[in-house]
C-alpha cells in the first residue's frame, strides 16, 4: 500500500494533483490510471483514512487525509498479483472453470475470492454513524446546473417560481432566485406500476455522505451528457483517457502526454485540437474527418488518419505506441509512437433519469444511444417531466439554452401540453456499427480487449456468450457480468449493445433497453440510514 | 430460437426459472417425452435472477430439513453434474435473536437440525464473533450457525439447467406468455399463448410469484399470495464475512457474495399481488440501512451500488405446492416456494417429476400437495422460518 497524498488546502474542488498515478483492476490486476475524470470510473479508486473505494477525483481532501491505492501487493507500480494477467491472456473462466477436482473446490474458492473486490473492510478513524439527511418537497425541480439547466432555472425564476436545482458538480455561484445545492446526485426512485398521479420521488446523494429524500411535482432533466468510451485491444491501458478525462486530469495526473492520438473527426475531436494541438501528433478517426478539424491539424501539421481502424494501445505500463490499420482491410496495420490516446468520437446523453422516471425511450441511431422520446419544447411521455440541452438533442451552448427555456416555458405552461410521439423507426446506422463490425473481422489486438474495465470483462466473454445462444443485453449482462461495476455500465454497455445487434444479426434497439439500477452512484449505508422518517413511500 | 419447433408435447411448463427448467431438465433425464417451458421474459426475469443465493438446513419442520440436507449434496455437485459453477460456498449461516423467545425458537431450530444428523449449534453472543468478527452484538442474546449451509451465485445455476434441458432436447421458449389454460372435458389439452396454442396434456405452473394469476387463468382459486420483497448490493469489498447472516427481530439477512459485493435484503410492507412491477422504495433503503449499520457500524461507508426488487409466492402455511391439482386433472403446481426456491429447486423438482409421471412421492400429502387448502381439516403444521 503506497500512501499518495500530500494534504494541503483545497478550494472546493478535489485537487487533482492527489489522484493515485496507477492503480490495479480488480481481477486481472492490470494496470489502470484514472480515465474519464468526472466520477463514474472505477480507475482512481483508493482508500482514505480507512473508507474503502472513494474516488480520489471526487474527494476533497483535508490535511492529515491518508489516501493509499487497494487492491495491489505490495504496491500499484508492481503488483505481484499482476502474474494472474500474464498467465491467463485469454482470461480466466469463472463461469465454467473451477469445478474438478471436488476436493480443490473450497480451495479454489479462496482464491478467488481474495482476487475479486476492490477495497478492504472499512477501518475508518471516527467512529461511523448515519450522516443526517433530510427531505425535500419543491413544485420544480431542475436536475443539472448547466447551460440548459440556468437557462430553464432563469424562466422559472421571472414567472415567480423558485425552483430547486439539484447539481453534481460543485456551485461556486448561487443563482439568483434559486434554492441550489452543488454536489449532489439525484435519481429516480421508478414509481410503482399502476400507481396514479403523484410527485416524482428522487433520492439525491450529496458528497459529505448524507442522503435527501425529494419529492416533485414538475422535473426538467437538464443532466447533460459524457465522453463515450471505445474498445481495442489496451483500451484500459494508463494513458487512453476520454475527452473529458483529459481536458479535467491534464496535467495534474500523470500519465502525462505530450504525444497523443485523437480518436475522432467530429466537434469534440475539434475542441481537443484546440486544446491540446500542441501535445497531439495525430488524429485518428473511424469515418471521415470534418473540414474544420482537418483545418485545425494542416495548421498544427498533425497527420490525419480518415477510416481507420484503432486496433490497439501498445505497452504494458502506460501507452507506448497505437496500431492501426485502414478500414477496407486490404493494407497491413502499422503503429504509431504515442503516449496517450483521447477518445473524443462521441458523446452521449445520460439517459438513466428519463428511464427510472418511466419515459418512453427510442433508439437514436445517429448518436447510437437511447434518449427518451422528446417533443418540440422538451416534453416526454411522462406529464411534468421535460428534457433539456444534450437529452433533447441539443449540441450546442446556444441550441443547450434554447431548450431550456423552452422546457421551463412549456413546463410553466397551464394544462396538460402535447405528448411526444416516438419518431418512426428508421434504416440509418450508427457509425460505429460499421467499425465494429470490421474491428471484430480484422481481430483487435494482439492483448486483452477489456470490455467492462470495472469488472474485467473481455470481449470475448460477450462474443462466447452469443455464440452460445445467449440474447439481449439483459441476459448476457447477467451471463458476463458486463456492466455490473461501479460505473453502472455507463462505459461498456452502449459497445455492448452495438457488438451485440452485429452477433445477433438485429437492431440495437431490439437488444435491449440498458437498464440502470437506483442508487446509479454509489451511496454510502449511513446516508440512507440517516434518511428522515417522516416520508412514507408506499401508496 | 422462439419459434416453436413442434405444436404437440407432452409436458408444457409455464415458467422459465429454475423451478421450470429443472422441472423440465428432470423430465427429459426420466424419458417423459417432447417438454416445452415457456417464458415470458428473458431467462433469469422472474425470481431467479433476483435472489440472495442462500441456501440453508435450518428450518422450523423436519421435513425442510431434510429436503435441503439434500438439495445441498446436489449443489456441491452441481457443477461437475452441469457445465456451470454456481460457485456454492459453505460459510454457514448466522441465525441471531435478540429477545428470549427467538432463543427459546432458534433452540427448538437446532433440535429439527440436529435430528436430521446435521451439525447445527447453539451460539452464546460471544460465539458469534468467530464467525462473523464484523457485528456489533449489542442486543444480540443467542444465536445458532450451521457450517454446511451456504450461499451460491444464482445465475450460472439458470444458465447450467438451461443448457442441459437444450442439449437433452427440451425447447425453452423466451418470450412468449401464456394466456389461457385450455381444458376440455374437464382435463388439460393445452395452452394458449402469444406464441400460438400450444397442445400438451400436461401442464406445470412455475411461474414463480405469478403462479397465483396463472392458476387463475385455468379458473383455479388458489391461497399463494405474491409479495414483493426488496434486496440491495453495496460495492464490492474485501472478504470480510464469511456465513450469511440472519436477524430474527426484523428479518434482515446478508452475506459478501464471491465478487466482494454484500448482498442482502430485509422486507419492509408493500400491497400484495404482481401489479407494482419491480421499483424500489425509500423506505426500504432507510430501513434496511439503519439496520445493517446498527448490525455491522463500519459499514455505514460503504457505497450502495444497486437495489432491487422481486415477488415471493407465500402460502398460509409456508410449505410449496407440489403435485397435481385435484379440480383439473393435467394441472400440476410447482410453486409456493416463498423465499426459498432456489435453494430448494434441485431437490423439489425431483418431486414434481415424479409426480408428473404418475410416481408416488416421499411428500406428506397434508403438507405439500394443492388438494390440502380444500381440506377444511388440514394439518396444522407451518414451516414459519421465513426470511433470508
Ligand atoms: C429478493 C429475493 C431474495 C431471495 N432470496 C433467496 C435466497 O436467498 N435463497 C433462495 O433459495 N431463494 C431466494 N428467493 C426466492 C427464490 O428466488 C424463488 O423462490 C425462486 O427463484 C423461484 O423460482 P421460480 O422458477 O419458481 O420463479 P421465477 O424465477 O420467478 O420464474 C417464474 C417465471 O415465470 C414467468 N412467468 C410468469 N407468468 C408467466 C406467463 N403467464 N407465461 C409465461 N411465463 C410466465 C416469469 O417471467 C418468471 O421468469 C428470493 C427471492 C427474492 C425476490
Amino acid at each position: 500500500m503506497e500512501p499518495v497524498l500530500v494534504p494541503g488546502p483545497t478550494a472546493g474542488r478535489p485537487d487533482l494533483r492527489r489522484l493515485p498515478p496507477r492503480t490495479r483492476s480488480t481481477r486481472y490486476h492490470r494496470p489502470r490510471a484514472p480515465f474519464c475524470g468526472v466520477g463514474y470510473c472505477t480507475n482512481c479508486l483508493v482508500r482514505v483514512n480507512g473508507v474503502p473505494n472513494v474516488r480520489s477525483c471526487r474527494y476533497d481532501a483535508a490535511p492529515g487525509d491518508v489516501m493509499t491505492v487497494e487492491n495491489a501487493w505490495p504496491s500499484a507500480r508492481f503488483d505481484i498479483l499482476g502474474v494472474f494477467d500474464v498467465l491467463f491472456p485469454h482470461g480466466i473462466d469463472t463461469l465454467r472453470g473451477f469445478r474438478r477436482p471436488a476436493f480443490a473446490v473450497p480451495w479454489y474458492q479462496r482464491v478467488v475470492r481474495r482476487l475479486a473486490g476492490t477495497g478492504a473492510f472499512p477501518t475508518p478513524s471516527l467512529p461511523p454513524r448515519p450522516a443526517p439527511g433530510r427531505s425535500m418537497e419543491t413544485d420544480v425541480l431542475v436536475l443539472g446546473a448547466g447551460t440548459a439547466g440556468r437557462a430553464a432555472v432563469e424562466t422559472f425564476v421571472a414567472e415567480g417560481v423558485r425552483p430547486l436545482v439539484l447539481e453534481r458538480e460543485p456551485v461556486p455561484t448561487p443563482i439568483a432566485g434559486a434554492e441550489c445545492l452543488g454536489r449532489t446526485t439525484a435519481v429516480f426512485l421508478p414509481p410503482p406500476r399502476e400507481s396514479g398521479p403523484r410527485p416524482f420521488e428522487l433520492i439525491a446523494s450529496v458528497s459529505d455522505g448524507s442522503a435527501i429524500d425529494v419529492r416533485a411535482r414538475t422535473v426538467v432533466v437538464a443532466v447533460g451528457g459524457y465522453d463515450a468510451s471505445l474498445w481495442f485491444a489496451g483500451s484500459d491501458r494508463p494513458g487512453v483517457v476520454t475527452a473529458e478525462g483529459a481536458e479535467r486530469l491534464h496535467p495534474a495526473v500523470r500519465p502525462d502526454f505530450s504525444h497523443a492520438v485523437v480518436f475522432g473527426g467530429g466537434p469534440r475531436a475539434f475542441q481537443i485540437l484546440e486544446r491540446f494541438g500542441a501535445q497531439t501528433d495525430a488524429v485518428v478517426a473511424p469515418g471521415s474527418i470534418d473540414p474544420d478539424v482537418a483545418r485545425k491539424a494542416s495548421e498544427l501539421d498533425i497527420p490525419l488518419f480518415p477510416r481507420t481502424l484503432l486496433l490497439a494501445a501498445v505497452g504494458r505500463r502506460a501507452v507506448r505506441g497505437v496500431r492501426l490499420a485502414r478500414r477496407g482491410g486490404d493494407q497491413p496495420p502499422f503503429r504509431l509512437e504515442a503516449d496517450a490516446v483521447i477518445l473524443a468520437h462521441r458523446r452521449l446523453p445520460h439517459p438513466q433519469l428519463f428511464f427510472q422516471a418511466g419515459a418512453q425511450m427510442e433508439w437514436r441511431p445517429g448518436v447510437g444511444a437511447y434518449g427518451p422520446v422528446v417533443g418540440g419544447a422538451g416534453a416526454t411521455t411522462v406529464p411534468g417531466l421535460f428534457a433539456a440541452g444534450e437529452s433533447a438533442g441539443a449540441a450546442s451552448p446556444d441550441r443547450a439554452r434554447e431548450s431550456g427555456i423552452a422546457a421551463a416555458t412549456s413546463a410553466l405552461a397551464p394544462g396538460p401540453g402535447s405528448r411526444p410521439t416516438p419518431s418512426p423507426p428508421s434504416d440509418e446506422h450508427n457509425e460505429l456499427e460499421g467499425y465494429y463490425q470490421e474491428l471484430l473481422t480484422a481481430g483487435p489486438g494482439p492483448g486483452k480487449v477489456v470490455i467492462c474495465p470495472c469488472e474485467d470483462v473481455l470481449l470475448g466473454e460477450l462474443l462466447e456468450a452469443t455464440e452460445r445462444g445467449y440474447r439481449g443485453i439483459e441476459v448476457i449482462k447477467r451471463y458476463t457480468g458486463v456492466g455490473t461495476g461501479l460505473c453502472q455500465g455507463r462505459y461498456c454497455l452502449p459497445d455492448a449493445l452495438l457488438v451485440l445487434a452485429l452477433r445477433e444479426h438485429r437492431t440495437p434497439r431490439e437488444v435491449g433497453y440498458i437498464t440502470q439500477r437506483p442508487p446509479v452512484v454509489p451511496t454510502p449505508l449511513g446516508a440512507f440510514a440517516g434518511l428522515p422518517d417522516e416520508v412514507e413511500a408506499t401508496p | 430460437m422462439n419459434a416453436p419447433e413442434r405444436r404437440t408435447y407432452q409436458v408444457a411448463i409455464i415458467g422459465g426459472g429454475i423451478v421450470g427448467l429443472f422441472t423440465a431438465y428432470r423430465l427429459l433425464r426420466a424419458g417423459a417425452g417432447p417438454v416445452v417451458v415457456l417464458e415470458r421474459g428473458f431467462l433469469s426475469s422472474g425470481a431467479s435472477g433476483r435472489n440472495g443465493g442462500g441456501v440453508r438446513q435450518q428450518w422450523d419442520s423436519r421435513v425442510t430439513v431434510r429436503l435441503m440436507r439434500e438439495a445441498v449434496q446436489d449443489w456441491k455437485q452441481f457443477g461437475r453434474e452441469f457445465g456451470t459453477n454456481v460457485w456454492f460456498r459453505q460459510g454457514g449461516y448466522l441465525f441471531l435473536a435478540a429477545s428470549p423467545a427467538e432463543v427459546t425458537r432458534l433452540g427448538q431450530v437446532t433440535e429439527a437440525v440436529r435430528s436430521e444428523g446435521l451439525d447445527g449449534r447453539l451460539l452464546e453472543p460471544s460465539g458469534v464473533l468467530r464467525y462473523a468478527p464484523s457485528l456489533s452484538l449489542d442486543g444480540i442474546l443467542g444465536a445458532t450457525f450451521l457450517k454446511t449451509d451456504g450461499t451460491l451465485y444464482p445465475f450460472p445455476g439458470v444458465w447450467g439447467v438451461y443448457e442441459a434441458v437444450r442439449a437433452l432436447g427440451g425447447e425453452v421458449r423466451l418470450g412468449v406468455e401464456v394466456t389461457g389454460v385450455r381444458a376440455e372435458g374437464g382435463r388439460v389439452v393445452g395452452l394458449a399463448t402469444t406464441g400460438g396454442p400450444v397442445e400438451a396434456p400436461i401442464v406445470v405452473n412455475a411461474a414463480g410469484g405469478w403462479s397465483g394469476d396463472v392458476s387463475r387463468l385455468a379458473g383455479l382459486s388458489v391461497p399463494n399470495v405474491a409479495s414483493r420483497h426488496e434486496i440491495l448490493a453495496t460495492e464490492p469489498l474485501k472478504p470480510f464475512l464469511d456465513p450469511m447472516v440472519i436477524r430474527l427481530s426484523d428479518g434482515l439477512y446478508f452475506s459478501q457474495t464471491m465478487r466482494g459485493e454484500v448482498v442482502g435484503g430485509l422486507s419492509v410492507p408493500h400491497p400484495t399481488g404482481t401489479r407494482a412491477g419491480v421499483p424500489t422504495s425509500t423506505t426500504f433503503l432507510r430501513t434496511m440501512s439503519r439496520s445493517m449499520v446498527r448490525l455491522v457500524p463500519s459499514l455505514a461507508p460503504v457505497g450502495v451500488l444497486r437495489a432491487w426488487s422481486g415477488y415471493y409466492d407465500d402460502t398460509p402455511d409456508g410449505f410449496p405446492v407440489i403435485g397435481e391439482d385435484p379440480r383439473l386433472p393435467g394441472f400440476f403446481h410447482a410453486n409456493g416456494f416463498s423465499g426459498h426456491g432456489f435453494m430448494l429447486s434441485p431437490a423439489s423438482s425431483k418431486r414434481v417429476a415424479q409426480a408428473v409421471l404418475g410416481e408416488r412421492t416421499d411428500l406428506d400429502p397434508a403438507l405439500f400437495s394443492p388438494g390440502r387448502f380444500l381440506d377444511p381439516h388440514r394439518s396444522t403444521e407451518a414451516e414459519g422460518l421465513q426470511p433470508g
